[in-house]
This record gives structure tokens, sequence and C-alpha cells, in this order.
């Protein structure tokens, strides 16, 4: 059920991303879809074991580290991207006042004159 | 420190140091400080070729670890290749770059990322560090993308961004697939399960694969992903186009054919074949079509690389050799026709072919190693771009792909004689302007951010001339370079790909033997330079049939098909689809 749940999330990252017009939804868009990710590999982590992976009493298997570790790395590299990305809508916002990239697109490329 | 690990932290620190440019006076100096490393990483390349070409594979083992757990660096014969045409243009990228006053420390800080996060891609023995490696120089490359601030530039940036980030997220998919199946991240090790258990042949490590190559093929640019490249490619500052053009798209490709090779990903051969003849053909049409200086010559790099996808899909005993040095001597010529342009669209603070002002008389050798550039991509002998066309019609050996192929060498003709106006033609009369296309609509208003001295430099000279010099030297001994790649290629996994796509049993050594005994004597005999007559010929008469008003007309409507970012995000769907059931099948 839980595979499904995470499929449902990923795909309404990637719906968003194609059909919203909005550059700040979009953008949001692909956080949830890479969250949908990092919850595929934490979540098949988590079925390896049930107790932290730390040095400890020895009871429980503990699970497998490497998807968390993967995951922070995911993690750090997403937020570069997304930090980037809102960079340059700000940018984009500023010189044309709209977030549509329909418009935006119109006018670089001056479709409308 | 093993040379294979300063390979990759020679870069980083090099970023490093231009990373503090801002903070001392003398920021000039310390970006050609941060550039420096390019010359230690060369060094180590030299030191190391002997004993790579004698099938030696040095590994290090990042932090000590051993390899199921830790990260693996390999240093074979394919990254030599891969990082020796790395730094190869880079420095020539960077001497283009010293031509202008317009880049600073910022730029060099990405710059050296991008070339780090390059090396991380081709050296590394795991899939997610090569996922960290991709991210890096995506990265670096949308902050260079963007780097002029044009509107062009930030549009063209944020496509690529969107885009490709969708891209990277479908590869992370397929890395947790393979995670899940294998067990492991190490792209050798996967290699010797899919050799020794049935593992591989299940429908989702096939379904992993294809997203996989989805993501990196977003990056590689063939059909139907292709659609950032144009623009980011031609709105970036010149250099960079250079760089994007030259190095980037290469190495994505020979991402994706290391993991193709690891995988024994034969199933998708054929679609490899099809889409690269099918990019091939269309980009050369879009390419014919363009004003824009820049964007043909985009066009064209997406063109080219479908000769090298076209060529390892065919899966021959040649296909590994012909793609390789298709996409190397691509390489070489791409970057050298990018600077040249780059450059004549600086002194003349316009993009449009038939307003630029030839660069012919102010910087004759600019012109002629444009020229060079022509003539290579062209296919003319005895430059390297007719030599690896060569090996390609080898490798494809009357397959009906190879139909569209020669058409597609035919408008590659044409394009660059319309192209040759950048250099030769005076200002001409040219033919009557299309109001209604978007180039025209531009015109108007047209920007190009700094004015620039009207001659160019001496520090342009240099890569020029290096890179001229190295299409006409690869093109007239094409036969000891070709043979110089098999044997690289030769002890390396990529290497044994086509005995495993003919099915055979055979070992690394025997599929190169192979190769190598099919590589032509001679590049240059009197039969293959008549074979390269008639593609010249309709070349010029394709190109006169372009300048008379129906092929304008033609064109105009061509060039005008621009794809909004919601049919690019759909073309993408699309490919996967395509990808997902063929691998699924």
């Amino acid at each position: 059920m839980a595979w499904y749940l995470i499929g449902a999330i990923f795909l309404a990252g990637i719906w968003g991303l194609i059909s919203l017009p909005n550059l700040i939804k979009k953008v949001v868009a692909l956080n949830i879809a890479n969250s949908a990710i990092i919850l595929f590999f934490i979540y098949f982590g988590s079925l390896s074991g049930d107790t932290a992976p730390i040095m400890g009493d020895g009871a429980g298997t503990p699970v497998d580290p490497l998807p968390q570790a993967l995951m922070l790395t995911a993690i750090v590299v997403g937020v570069c991207v997304v930090a980037l990305a809102l960079g340059l809508v700000y940018r984009l916002y500023q010189r044309y006042g709209t977030l549509d990239i329909r418009e935006i697109e119109r006018k670089v490329w001056r479709r409308d004159e | 420190m093993s040379s294979v690990a300063l390979l990759v932290v020679l870069p980083f620190v090099g970023a490093l140091v231009a990373l503090f440019g801002k903070l001392v006076r003398a920021e000039p100096l310390l970006s050609v400080v941060s550039t420096l490393p390019l010359l230690g990483m060369a060094a180590l390349l030299v030191m190391q070729f002997p004993a790579v070409l004698d099938g030696a594979a040095f590994t290090y083992s990042l932090g000590g670890w051993p390899e199921p757990a830790g990260i693996a660096l390999t240093l074979d014969g394919f990254g030599w290749l891969s990082s020796a045409l790395v730094v190869l243009i880079s420095t020539m990228v960077v001497f283009a770059s010293f031509s202008s006053r317009r880049y600073r420390s910022t730029y060099f800080f990405f710059l050296m990322l991008l070339v780090a996060g390059m090396e991380v891609v081709v050296l590394t023995g795991d899939i997610f560090t090569m996922f960290v490696g991709f991210e890096i120089v995506a990265i670096s490359a949308y902050v260079l993308i963007a780097f002029d601030r044009t509107d062009e530039g930030l549009l063209a940036s944020l496509k690529y961004l969107l885009l490709s980030s969708m891209g990277i997220l479908f590869f992370l998919f397929g890395v947790f697939l393979l995670y899940r199946d294998f067990g492991t991240l190490s792209l050798r090790i996967m290699a010797e399960d899919s050799a020794t258990t049935p593992v591989a042949e299940t429908t989702s490590v096939h379904l992993a694969v294809a997203a996989l190559c989805v993501g990196i093929g977003v990056r590689t640019a063939f059909m139907p992903f292709h659609t950032w490249l144009p623009e980011a490619h031609a709105y970036a500052p010149h250099p960079v186009s250079a760089l994007l053009s030259g190095v980037l798209i290469k190495i994505s490709f020979f991402a994706m054919l290391r993991i193709i090779a690891v995988f024994r990903a034969t199933y998708l051969s054929d679609l490899l074949l099809w889409i690269g003849a099918a990019t091939a053909f269309l980009a050369v049409v879009w390419a014919l079509a363009q004003r824009d200086a820049k964007r043909l010559l985009a066009y064209h790099s997406i063109s080219q690389m479908g000769y090298v996808l076209a060529a390892f899909g065919a899966a021959s005993a040649l296909s590994i050799t012909a793609a390789f040095s298709h996409a190397m001597h691509h390489a070489l010529f791409k970057s050298l026709l990018f600077l040249v342009a780059g450059m004549a669209v600086q002194m003349s603070g316009e993009r449009d072919l038939y307003r630029i002002r030839p660069i012919g008389r102010r910087a004759p050798l600019l012109a002629l190693g444009f020229v060079v550039g022509a003539l290579s991509i062209a296919g003319i002998p005895p430059f390297n771009g007719f030599a690896s066309k060569q090996l390609i019609s080898s490798a494809l050996d009357h397959h009906p792909a190879y139909a569209l192929l020669w058409i597609t060498a035919v408008g590659t003709t044409a394009s660059f004689i319309k192209a040759s106006r950048l250099v030769l033609w005076r200002r001409p009369a040219g033919p009557a302007l299309q109001t209604t296309s978007v180039m025209a609509a531009r015109r108007s208003n047209h920007r190009v951010p700094v004015p620039e001295p009207a001659s160019a430099g001496v520090m342009i000279h240099i890569p020029v001339i290096v890179l001229a010099l190295l299409c006409l030297a690869t093109g007239l001994f094409a036969r000891p370079v070709s043979l110089l790649l098999a044997s690289l290629l030769s002890s390396t996994e990529v290497g044994a790909f086509p005995a495993a796509a003919a099915g055979s049993a055979a070992g690394t050594g025997t599929a190169v033997a192979a190769a190598a005994g099919s590589i032509p004597a001679t590049f240059l005999s009197g039969p293959k330079l008549l074979g390269a007559l008639p593609v010249l010929v309709l070349g010029i008469l394709l190109f006169l049939g372009s300048t008379t008003g129906p092929g304008i007309r033609l064109a105009g409507r061509i060039e005008r098909i621009m794809p909004e970012l919601r049919t690019i995000l759909l073309y993408f769907v699309l490919g996967l689809a395509l990808f997902a059931i063929v691998a699924y099948l």
C-alpha cells in the first residue's frame, strides 16, 4: 500500500511539473516528485531492519544505513537545484512581472509582435 | 593520494581558489591560478598513459572503504579517454575565456566545478556517485548558461533545469530499482552479477536501465529529449557553448554507453540506432532552416550526436570505436566552430547569418579555423569528420538507417555552406527577409550583451589554431588514431559490449581485435574520396535550393516551430514511454 501512495506522490509531482503554468508551482512540484523518490529509498531501507544502525545494545536487526546516507546527499542536491531554479524564476519575474511560463515564453520570443 | 583521486580533487581545488577571488584585489590573477589544475590533470593523464594503454586500471577507494559500501574511482582506458577529452577541451575553452574581460572569478568557479563534475561522472565506479556528478555538472551548467543574464539565457537555463531535473528524477528512480534488485551500487559488482545470475534479465532491471538511459538521454540531447539544447547552447556565453557542445553532451553519452554495457542492454540497441538516425536527420533539417549562427551550430551538435548514437546502436564489431571516434572528432571541430562563431558574433554584435559582418578580413586565422571546422563536420577529406564518418558507415554496414545518415551528410554540407557567411562572404544583399520569422521579429531590438572591442584578441587564436591542427591531424592519421582508440577501450567493460551484443562469450580482447581488423587500412583511398563527391555536389545543390523563394519560405516556417515548455516536457514523457516499452518487451 505504501508503495502505491509514494507512487501517487511521485506522479502528482510529475503532473504538476508538466501542466501547471505557474513557475513557482512547477518548482514546488519538482520538489514533491523529488521527495517521493527519497521516500522510495527510505521506505525500502526501513523494511530491512527494526533498530537504528548505530552501535548499541545489539538487540534487533539494524536497518540498512546506505539508503539513508544516499538520501541525505540527494536532499542536499535537491535543495541546490530548487534554490537555483527559484533564483532564475525570480529574475524572470523581475523582468516580465509574471510567473506564467506561457506568457514569459511569448515575451522572450516576442511572438505577440 | 593516488593519481585517480587527484584527477577529481584538482578541479575542485581550482574551483575553491576561484571562490575566494572576490576577496582579493588580484582577481584576474586568481582566475588564472584557478585554472592551473587543468595543467596538473593533463600531466597526470600523460603520466598514466603507457600503463593505461597496457590495460591497467587504477582504482582508488575513497576513504579506504572497500567497494560494496565505499566509493571507488577507476581510471581505465575508457576513463582515460573521457578525462583527456574533458581536459583538452576545457583548457581550450579557458584560453578563449581569457580573451574577454567579462569572465571573472565567479565564472571560473563554475567552470572548474563543471570540469570536476565531469571527472566524477567518468571516473566513478558506482551509480549513485554518477548521479551526484551529473547534478554537479548540471548545476554549474545552468549557472553558466544564464551567466550573461540575457532574457533568452535565463529562460533557456530554466527550461533546461526543469527538463533535466525531471530526467534525473527518473535516473534516481532507476538507481533505486537497481539497488533493490542487486543490493549494491557498484557498477563493477553489478556487471559481474548480471553476467553470472539471471537477475539482469528481470523486467524491473530492464525498466531501471531504461530509466537511467532516459535520465542521461536528456543530457545527451537525442530526440525526443533534444529540445532544450538549441536554446541553451545558443544563448550561453560563447566559450561556454563550446564547452557544452564539445564535452558535456559527450560525457553523458559515454556514461550512458557504460551503463548499457554494464547491463548488457542489447535490447536497447535497435531503438538507439533508429533514434540516432532520426535525430541526425531531423536536427539537420532544423539546422538548415536557422538564421542564427549559434542556433545553427547547436542543431548540428544534436545531429552529430545522432550519428554517434546510431553507430553505437549498430552493435557491430566496429560500433564502439566508430562511436567514440566520431564523438571525439565532433568535440574537436564543434568547439572550434563555436569558438569562432562566438568571436564573430561578438565582433559584429549580430547573430543573424544574413546580417553578420564576415570576419574573414579582420581575423583571417580565425576564418581559416572555421573553414577547417566546417570541412571536418561536412565530412570532406582529409579532415577528421571524413574519417569517423567512414568508420560509422562501416559500422552500420548497409543498414537501412544509413540512408538517413547519408542524407544528413548532404544537409550538413549545405548548411555549412550557409554558415560560411560568418567568415567568408561579403555583407550580402541576401535573400528577402521574412518579416514574420521569429528571428526577424527579434532583430528589431536584439541585444548582444556587452559591447566588446571589434578585434579578436591573441588568446582566442591559441585554441582555434590548436583545435584546427588537431582536426587535420586526426584526419590525416585516422588509422593510427582509431587503432589507439580501439586498444584503449579494449580492456574496459565498454569495449566488451560488442561481443556481448553479438551473443558470443568471447573475451574482451577478441572483440577489439575484430574491430581493429575491420578498421580500413587507409581512409584516403580513391573510391572513398569519390564517395564524398556526391555528398558535396548534392549539398551545394541543396544550399542553392534553400536560397530560392520556396526554400526560404519553408525554412522560415520550420524555424518558427519552437516547442513551448509544456510540449518539451510532454516530449520527455513520450520518450520515457518509448524506452519503457522497448525495455519491457
